[in-house]
């Protein structure tokens, strides 16, 4: 190869290098724009939305949109309700999963080899399916319209189980072995031993119930019915039937960015945690 | 020290009551460690399916819940079954014929080792069943009509919908990985930026979406009004109704499965590309001879995730289009949920819900049954 034709190579892979980035940022663009067109709009005032609707840029900035979620309507709530619900599941998940999934995973007892099939066969059953019986279940128990019913159901992650089992399995037994031998009880070298061992675990399953908790629409919108206990969710979906929307919608956006918020703050934070979660949980393996 | 001389002196008797007390002791520990979860998975998750098959076998009224009877299988016949009901070649021929290539697919995996010959033997089966068979049968000309044809309507939109998203956001959570596959700082960021619509909510889906596609305020149509093209009224016409619906869930979801093709990506041993680097193999053949087996696993843990995910739609249509228009988005748990709780039929939606999920189960039997090296 002659000194011109390695320049010239050289010079096609640069020029493949910037054509592919301005390809890639452009279409990482057009896939952000309604996120972007969401912020924008909750921040234009709704006199000029009723003109301008489809600018990516907030035309005379205001705040107002978002005090009017303050001022009108159940939002604040609604966002509270989510908190609460959320944040019980979340640790409630937690909680449950890893005290089973070490059982699972360390302790040898009769009925072992029932017990985890027992478990597992719940990731055949579809949330989504089986909500008809699961209303008449809070139904009996008078229950509906209460934080416990919109906690409870999500509690029982039977993959919440098996991935816990799954990381609890890989821990090496020296130190819970040595914590043994000066006379550790169970529970101490659970909470004090494997569970902080097993944070990464924690982490990604406490992310993936937390999203899923906050965006779950089916179960709330069957079992809150009554608009004080709505969650942001179906809070938010209730909304858009009725919103008088040519005239409001700057502050309807405003209300979107407020539901996401608290998810996209955990996602900038914990991405690589939930990714990780992500490809875990689904994988099994 | 003295345990250890008792136990070398006598080690039978004493060393077994010994035995027997750790286990017992540690089957104790691990009931009261397992006692939470399996309560409220017993209560939440599991009794309600053994519910919903004896609710599904009566005639159960929301409003007055001890006029309930006992009418067997009468609310999966209403389901299922129609008046004057008949069964001929040509009914639904076109997916039927679609259907039965399952069996020579099926041979042809079989052959090639990549599926059982008993599953493939099964699954042929199975099609020659379903589509030359149970496919056939359809309400007659004179007189015919299903019991409930908004369950067969929204079946059908689900099927669709099923049939639409799973092939687009599985090819293009597949094609995003391959392109932002790798290190470097930029090629974060654009992962980051494909994967954040994935942590909305459905109702903030909607919220951005539903604007988004009108015709005359949204910025889809404003982009596209700047390239000379009319305004398309998305939602509101029949035909465009589930593609728009598709395409939403298309920008939602396909974050999930492009994280999982990512994690199926590194999975593959990098000697592997370097051994075909030195044979002098190019891109397309290492993509070819590696990349693409190396994901066969990933492609189909991601299939059937997204198959089961896009039975279970919901929310993007009820808040969208309520399932209109004119029932064209209609789909089977907004048929379900509207049974139970708007005509207050809570037998006859479970058993719906029964339907739905052996649907599910069968899908997701399959991906057990036709993964070889599963150990």
């Amino acid at each position: 190869m002659s000194v011109t034709e390695q320049t010239r190579h050289k010079l096609r892979k640069q020029l493949g290098k910037i054509v592919s980035f301005l390809a890639l940022s452009l279409a990482a663009f057009i896939w952000l724009v309604p996120i972007i067109w969401m912020f924008s709009l909750s921040l234009t005032p709704n006199e000029i939305l009723k003109t301008v609707t489809t600018s990516l840029i907030p035309i005379k900035p205001t705040l107002q949109n978002y005090i009017n979620v303050f001022q009108v309507g159940l939002t604040p709530r609604w966002f509270l309700n989510s908190i609460v619900v959320t944040l019980i599941t979340t640790v409630g998940t937690l909680v449950l999963c890893s005290m089973a999934g070490y059982a699972f995973a360390r302790l040898e007892f009769k009925g072992k080899g029932v017990l985890f099939p027992f478990v597992l066969a719940g990731l055949m059953v579809p949330k989504e399916a089986m909500f008809i019986p699961l209303f008449l279940v809070f139904a009996e128990f008078e229950l509906h319209n209460t934080y416990a019913a919109l906690i409870l159901p999500r509690v029982a992650a039977p993959l919440g189980v098996f991935i816990m089992t799954q990381f609890l399995k890989a821990i090496p037994r020296d130190i819970e072995e040595a914590a043994e031998l000066d006379g550790a009880s169970r529970w101490t070298i659970f909470w004090r031993i494997m569970l902080p061992m097993s944070v990464p675990a924690l982490t990604a399953l406490g992310i993936f119930t937390f999203i899923l908790t906050w965006n779950d629409y089916l179960w709330p919108l069957v079992s809150a019915t009554e608009k004080e206990m709505f969650t942001i969710t179906t809070g938010l979906a209730s909304l858009q039937g009725n919103f008088a929307q040519a005239t409001e919608l700057g502050s309807l956006m405003a209300r979107g960015v407020l539901a996401s918020a608290p998810l996209l703050l955990l996602f900038l934070v914990f991405q690589r945690q939930l990714i990780r979660g992500i490809a875990v949980g689904s994988g099994g393996k | 020290m003295s345990d250890q001389a008792v136990a070398v002196h006598a080690p039978s008797a004493i060393s077994r009551v010994r035995r027997w007390w750790d286990r017992s002791r540690d089957s104790i520990d691990a009931y009261l460690f397992l006692a939470p979860f399996l309560v409220v998975y017993s209560i939440f998750v599991i009794y309600p399916v053994i519910q919903a098959v004896y609710m599904s076998l009566y005639k159960w009224d929301l409003l007055a819940m001890d006029t309930r009877s006992f009418i067997g299988l009468r609310n999966y016949v209403r389901m299922a079954w129609g008046a004057g009901m008949t069964w001929n070649l040509q009914h639904l021929l076109a997916w039927r014929l679609v259907g039965l290539a399952t069996i020579p697919l099926s041979g042809w995996a079989a052959l090639r080792g990549s599926m059982g010959r008993t599953t493939a033997g099964w699954l042929s089966l199975a099609a020659v069943v379903l589509f030359a068979g149970i496919l056939g049968i359809h309400p007659g000309e004179s007189g015919g009509r299903w019991y409930d044809a908004v369950f067969w309507s929204s079946f059908g939109n689900t099927i669709k919908f099923v049939l639409l998203s799973t092939p687009l956001i599985v090819g293009v959570g597949l094609a995003m990985a391959l392109a932002l596959n790798g290190s470097g700082r930029a090629l974060g960021l654009y992962r980051t930026a494909f994967f954040a619509s994935y942590v909305f909510s459905v109702s903030v889906l909607t919220l951005i979406w539903g604007y988004l596609l009108q015709p005359q305020r949204g910025i889809l149509s404003a982009f596209l009004s700047g390239l000379g093209f009319e305004p398309i009224p998305w939602l509101t016409d029949p035909q465009l109704a589930m593609p728009a619906i598709v395409m939403a869930t298309l920008w939602w979801t396909v974050g999930f499965n492009m994280v999982l093709f990512l994690a199926g990506l590194q999975d593959i041993d990098p000697t592997l590309y370097e051994a075909a680097e030195i044979d002098g193999a190019g891109r397309l053949m290492q993509f070819r001879h590696i990349t693409l087996p190396g994901l066969q696993r990933t492609t189909l843990m991601v299939v059937v995730l997204q198959i089961i995910a896009s039975f279970q739609i919901f929310g993007q249509v009820y808040i969208m289009t309520r399932g209109g228009p004119g029932g064209s988005t209609r789909v089977l748990i907004q048929h379900i949920y509207e049974s139970g709780f708007r005509d207050f039929r809570l037998g006859y939606a479970s058993a719906m819900s029964l339907f739905l999920f052996a649907i599910m189960f069968v899908v997701s039997f399959f991906q057990f049954r036709l993964s070889p090296q599963e150990d």
